[in-house]
């Protein structure tokens, strides 16, 4: 099992997580999950997700000009993404816990 | 943004979407919708490849395939290819030339090699538009059995010019603009470039062996402003009295001999052919063109017309004979 694999199901929840703190275009959203330690994540994933987020309903989107270099275009939780945001990550952290209790008990026993 | 950058960028976007290619239409264009302002972003990031950066659009392609499952029903893998062997074979290929391109690269002073290449297109183009020209010119220009360095249709310079001109600026045109080409028309145009390419390859050496080995196709040809000695069979040399000189031997400035002509003599009785017995000019003395004025032009003297030749109206020695 690697991080690649746990990631795929979990990507939407780091994008929306990632745009809880601010709008950001794409290449901005992978630095933030990056940085946030998701070394594994890369750019095809992120601009898919994004894109795949905004089919949904979740996102809001508009260009920015840039003074150097081409528009960039910025994303941003609605109102529903707002709400997704909440219920994945209640799953994901009764999904977590569950996983932490398990894997405790197993080194303990 | 340089056009350098577009180019990468719509040729990164092409190769991801060809990848896609098995997807449903609306699908594929949701997906691919944003991705070249997306990468646009990413290429103004820093200065690297977007391949460098992203790695191959293949790659790109089959992560944002796997991401974007679940997008409008999942996305289902892609068939199995036909032609696998083929598919293999040209990935190998592609990694020994990707291995080279970073191994030559260096010694040119460039990353890699292809950078440099990259640096060449605009030449390219203009070479491309003149093989263009000239190919067209060869096709369309029946009559001449010679291809010169113009494309020239007709004998008039006025139109190789403008043909040259017109055609160099539609390949630079052509070449600025990238056209999201569908599969057969880029096959055309693959096929087209071979096409000039091995027209160049035969027209370079053509010009060559014609430079090296000037007037071989002229060789018999009247009109063809050939070599004009290539009809002498015999010399014959007269002296300034109008006599002709025998045995003559004949030397260009650096001393060596001129050899022109044939030893060999047709008796005019006879008709029958014989191997010269004179050392020198003329190999034939009997067919010489002009008789000799009497050796001693002494008016008591009978006239002797050795060879028993008329002394016809000679012009060359005739008019020589007053300058003594």
């Amino acid at each position: 099992m690697d991080t690649t694999q746990l990631l795929k199901g979990v990507l939407d929840l780091a994008v929306l997580a990632a745009l809880r703190d601010g709008d950001g275009y794409g290449y901005d959203i992978l630095r933030r999950l990056r940085a946030a330690g998701l070394d594994e994540v890369g750019d095809a994933s992120v601009y898919g997700t994004l894109r795949r987020l905004f089919a949904g309903g979740f996102l809001n989107t508009y260009v920015v000009p840039s003074d150097e270099g081409p528009h960039r275009k910025y994303y941003g939780l609605n109102a529903a993404g707002h709400a997704e945001l909440q219920r994945s990550g209640k799953v994901w952290q009764g999904f977590a816990s569950t996983m932490d209790d398990l894997l405790r008990e197993r080194e303990t026993a | 943004m340089n056009s350098t950058a577009q180019d990468e960028i719509s040729e990164y976007v092409e190769r991801v979407r060809a990848a896609l290619a098995d997807l449903p239409e609306a699908t594929r264009a949701e997906l691919l919708e944003d991705l070249p302002e997306h990468l646009a972003e990413i290429r103004a990031e820093d200065t690297v490849t977007l391949t460098d950066r992203l790695g191959t659009p293949e790659a790109y392609a089959a992560e944002l395939r796997a991401t974007a499952a679940g997008f409008v029903g999942g996305f289902p893998d892609p068939p199995k290819r036909r032609f696998e062997p083929f598919h293999t074979a040209r990935a190998d290929v592609m990694r020994v030339l990707g291995t080279a391109d970073v191994r030559v690269g260096p010694v040119l002073g460039y990353p890699k090699a292809s950078d440099f290449l990259k640096l060449l297109r605009p030449a390219w183009w203009v070479l491309r538009g003149y093989l263009a020209a000239m190919a067209l010119a060869y096709f369309l220009d029946a009559q001449s059995y010679q291809v010169g360095l113009l494309p020239r249709i007709g004998n008039s310079t006025f139109i190789a010019l403008v043909l040259l001109v017109g055609f160099i600026l539609v390949s630079i045109a052509f070449g600025r603009r990238r056209f999201d080409l569908s599969r057969w028309p880029r096959l055309a145009l693959y096929g087209g470039t071979t096409v000039l390419i091995f027209v160049a390859i035969g027209g370079f050496f053509s010009a060559d062996s014609d430079v090296r080995d000037p007037g071989y196709s002229d060789v018999g040809y009247s009109g063809g402003g050939g070599n004009p000695y290539d009809y002498i069979q015999d010399v014959f040399v007269y002296d300034n009295q109008g006599r002709l000189v025998p045995g003559a031997r004949l030397f260009d400035q650096d001393g060596q001999p001129i050899q022109m002509g044939n030893a060999y003599c047709n008796d005019p009785d006879t008709g029958e052919v014989s191997h010269s017995r004179s050392m020198g000019y003329p190999f034939c003395p009997d067919a010489a063109p002009f008789a000799s004025p009497a050796p001693e032009p002494k008016p008591t003297v009978e006239p002797s017309f050795v060879d028993g030749n008329e002394p016809s109206e000679a012009p060359a020695p005739a008019s020589a004979s007053p300058s003594k």
